[in-house]
């Protein structure tokens, strides 16, 4: 069955911030309707006051792997689509994929052999015989 | 007046350093952790329904609770405030292991009705084995949430904890949801997997006797069917077991009589219905209404 590898969000911002105004507006609009539609995710917001480190979208997976996305001067929307985007993420590093196709099943009548298509030694090779 | 005085060059070299040689920690002791939610959150990824009471008992483990009181004990406390008032998982553990052994005992006879008692015995043991369990609960999270007292948690703790788990969600939402959880988690761990590897067999030529006296076939003849090297250092012999001048399996091996035990295997495989190239599991809805229909068709 399908499990959701994202296991919590965690949005970091300060509340007076300039280039935090897109977390705040997220916060106060579309959070809620985002952890209603995806419930299997955990979102933690934590505003820290005074200034401190720029905004952050902090993602935990299932396999431990953890990315930090930086939200700052992104509107609303943006943050919303970056959440999907991170809600629809598996875990795994992000890094060239050095071929596009895998197969589990790569031979399906038998991977071939120097001996496949060669008669056995059994087999008896000789004269037609007539047909009595 | 001076401008402000700036933090030191170093100090940064200094936060970075310390953060990387912190020890590791458990999540629920970093910020950001909500218990509650967490389990909510862990419910709906399985997509299952829980009761949480019984889901937040199978996350308790006896070592946590012996830790809880030591610490507790020492502290100082009455004896009445030592005592916790929280339950094991041990009983949930014992009744998920029980459910889950028997309904994949079950699933292998249905799907492999030739396979011997020891071969479902043997995939059933791996199955439910510490490291198969505990990578399948790793990858779920349960490591997060499982009350234990070491840290990172040992394989034993988060197979106990898993297959309380599964004991927890027998009691909340009956057999048969139960049974469709343990088919999409623990059979998909045998994709790729071979029959012998998992089952360990001595004598698998003896194996192949029993079965074709059981069959009524007379023994196998083992004959050469080719043959490549043989003066050299890796020669390959292909050994072909006849029975009735019919052929019935065909193995390869370095010398004469490794090829016949894999010919030995190749057709236990065969006869027992677990090639590579078998039906693949199938993991559709089990149709409802079947207790229904039997009852019907037997009035």
């Amino acid at each position: 069955r399908y499990v959701r590898q994202l296991q919590r969000l965690q949005l970091l911002f300060s509340p007076t911030a300039a280039d935090a105004r897109g977390a705040r507006e997220f916060v106060e609009e579309a959070a809620q309707d985002f952890a209603r539609q995806h419930p299997d995710v955990v979102l933690y917001v934590s505003p820290h006051s005074g200034p401190g480190p720029a905004p952050m979208l902090r993602a935990e997976y299932l396999n431990g792997t953890v990315r930090d996305e930086l939200i700052a001067s992104k509107t609303s929307e943006e943050i919303l689509q970056l959440a999907t985007k991170l809600a629809n993420q598996s875990g795994l590093d992000i890094i060239r994929i050095r071929k596009p196709f895998h197969t589990d099943n790569p031979s399906v009548q038998g991977q071939w052999h120097p001996l496949t298509n060669k008669p056995s030694i059994l087999t008896v090779q000789g004269p037609r015989l007539q047909p009595q | 007046t001076a401008p402000p005085p700036e933090k030191k060059r170093w100090l940064r070299a200094y936060l970075e350093l310390q953060r990387l040689q912190a020890p590791p920690q458990r999540r629920s002791e970093k910020p950001n952790w909500d218990y509650h939610a967490e389990i909510q959150a862990f419910s709906h990824r399985l997509q299952e329904h829980f009761a949480l009471d019984l889901l937040k008992t199978a996350f308790v483990n006896p070592c946590y609770i012996e830790s809880e009181e030591a610490r507790r004990r020492q502290l100082g406390l009455d004896k009445d405030a030592v005592a916790l008032q929280l339950q094991d998982n041990t009983g949930l553990a014992e009744r998920g292991l029980r459910f889950a052994r028997a309904y994949l005992a079950q699933c292998f006879e249905g799907a492999y009705p030739e396979l011997p008692a020891k071969g479902v015995e043997a995939l059933v043991n791996f199955l439910t084995s510490q490291e198969l369990v505990s990578y399948v609960a790793q990858n779920l999270s349960v490591q997060d949430l499982a009350l234990c007292r070491d840290f990172p948690a040992p394989p034993d703790v988060l197979q106990r904890t898993f297959l309380a788990v599964i004991g927890a969600l027998l009691e909340s939402s009956g057999p048969e949801r139960t049974g469709i959880f343990v088919r999409d988690f623990f059979i998909p761990q045998l994709i790729g997997k071979d029959l012998f590897e998992i089952w360990e067999v001595v004598n698998p030529m003896g194996l192949l006797l029993e079965e074709l006296t059981k069959r009524n076939i007379s023994a196998p003849e083992p004959r050469i069917t080719r043959q490549l090297g043989v003066s050299t250092v890796l020669p390959v012999y292909f050994v072909g077991l006849y029975c009735d001048k019919k052929i019935l399996a065909e193995g390869p091996g370095e010398t004469l009589l490794a090829a016949e035990e894999e010919a030995a295997r190749v057709a236990l495989r065969k006869l027992y219905g677990y090639t590579e190239n078998r039906r693949p599991w199938d993991y559709s809805k089990p149709k409802q209404g079947l207790a229904a229909e039997k009852a019907i068709s037997s009035n």
